[in-house]
């Protein structure tokens, strides 16, 4: 049996546990675009989307390769404060960009998605000794 | 329990566009009503047929956490107070005493106008769906080849 150093390592790579990392945070940027346009109409309503700080967050812990503080991330939802409103009742969402907005993170979630899958494929094929 | 689970279950955004579905589909019924009873001139309620339109009230959270704030839309149907339009048609049954005859103050233009932006609304609802359930496919798909 593996010592459980080994074991750990396999799945404590910083990529992976990046991957991870962002593929809870597309489900959720996706949450937060579902608010946005279900309250197309409202007044006063105020886009969402991934809080700022979070990106921030992930990309200094990628580039210091600090695998536990990635590891303990959670990504979070905040009020878009760079978001400007056009119309007269205040609310700042913009459905034609959202629509891209949600294209675009589906695709990042595609490709979090594959990287992950992939990462476990090498480890089985790995296992198995064959390709 | 984790808040976005909650308001989710596995398809994520579904419950809220679901809701956002639920109040287009509402509201291209109002408009229907509106145009099919544009030249109504008597109700059982008597007087002319009175022009409907939804609201929409002001977003509810949908996690008490406080953290994440992802709202749905509330809506309700409410009878626009704009005064009837008075034609000049004597002989007309429901004429007055003047030969004027009340008739809803409903412009066709405009309610086509909320019609193509409520199906553009609904559509856009429908994506979020759409995509939501490719996300949850994809995620399944994790560690199958």
């Amino acid at each position: 049996m593996l010592p459980p150093a080994v074991m750990e390592t396999l799945f404590s790579e910083v990529n992976y546990t990046a991957s991870k990392r962002m593929m809870d945070a597309t489900v959720l940027r996706h949450q937060a675009i579902a608010s946005n346009l279900a309250n197309l109409e409202v007044g006063r309503y105020k886009r969402v989307d991934l809080s700022p700080n979070f990106k921030a967050a992930l990309r200094d812990a990628v580039r210091r390769s600090d695998h536990s503080g990635l590891d303990a991330m959670r990504p979070a939802i905040a009020e878009d404060a760079s978001a400007v409103s056009r119309r007269p009742d205040g609310n700042t969402v913009n459905l034609a960009s959202e629509l891209l907005a949600m294209q675009d993170n589906a695709l990042e979630n595609a490709v979090h998605t594959q990287l992950v899958s992939g990462r476990l494929a090498r480890l089985k094929s790995a296992i198995a000794g064959r390709a | 329990m984790n808040p976005t689970s909650s308001i989710s279950g596995l398809i994520p955004g579904a419950r809220l566009a679901g809701l956002a579905l639920t109040a287009e589909q509402t509201r291209i019924e109002v408009i229907g009503q509106n145009i099919a009873n544009a030249r109504t001139t008597r109700t059982s309620a008597g007087g002319p047929y009175q022009r409907q339109q939804v609201r929409f009230l002001d977003a509810i959270r949908m996690s008490q956490s406080g953290s994440n704030p992802v709202a749905a839309p509330g809506w309700q149907v409410v009878k626009d107070p704009r005064p009837p339009v008075m034609v000049h048609q004597e002989g007309h049954p429901d004429a007055d005493a003047t030969g004027m005859v009340a008739y809803p103050a409903i412009n066709i233009h405009e309610e086509m106008a909320d019609l193509m932006i409520a199906n553009r609304a609904y559509e856009a609802n429908l994506s979020v769906i759409r995509n939501g359930r490719a996300l949850a496919q994809q995620a399944l798909s994790i560690g199958r080849r």
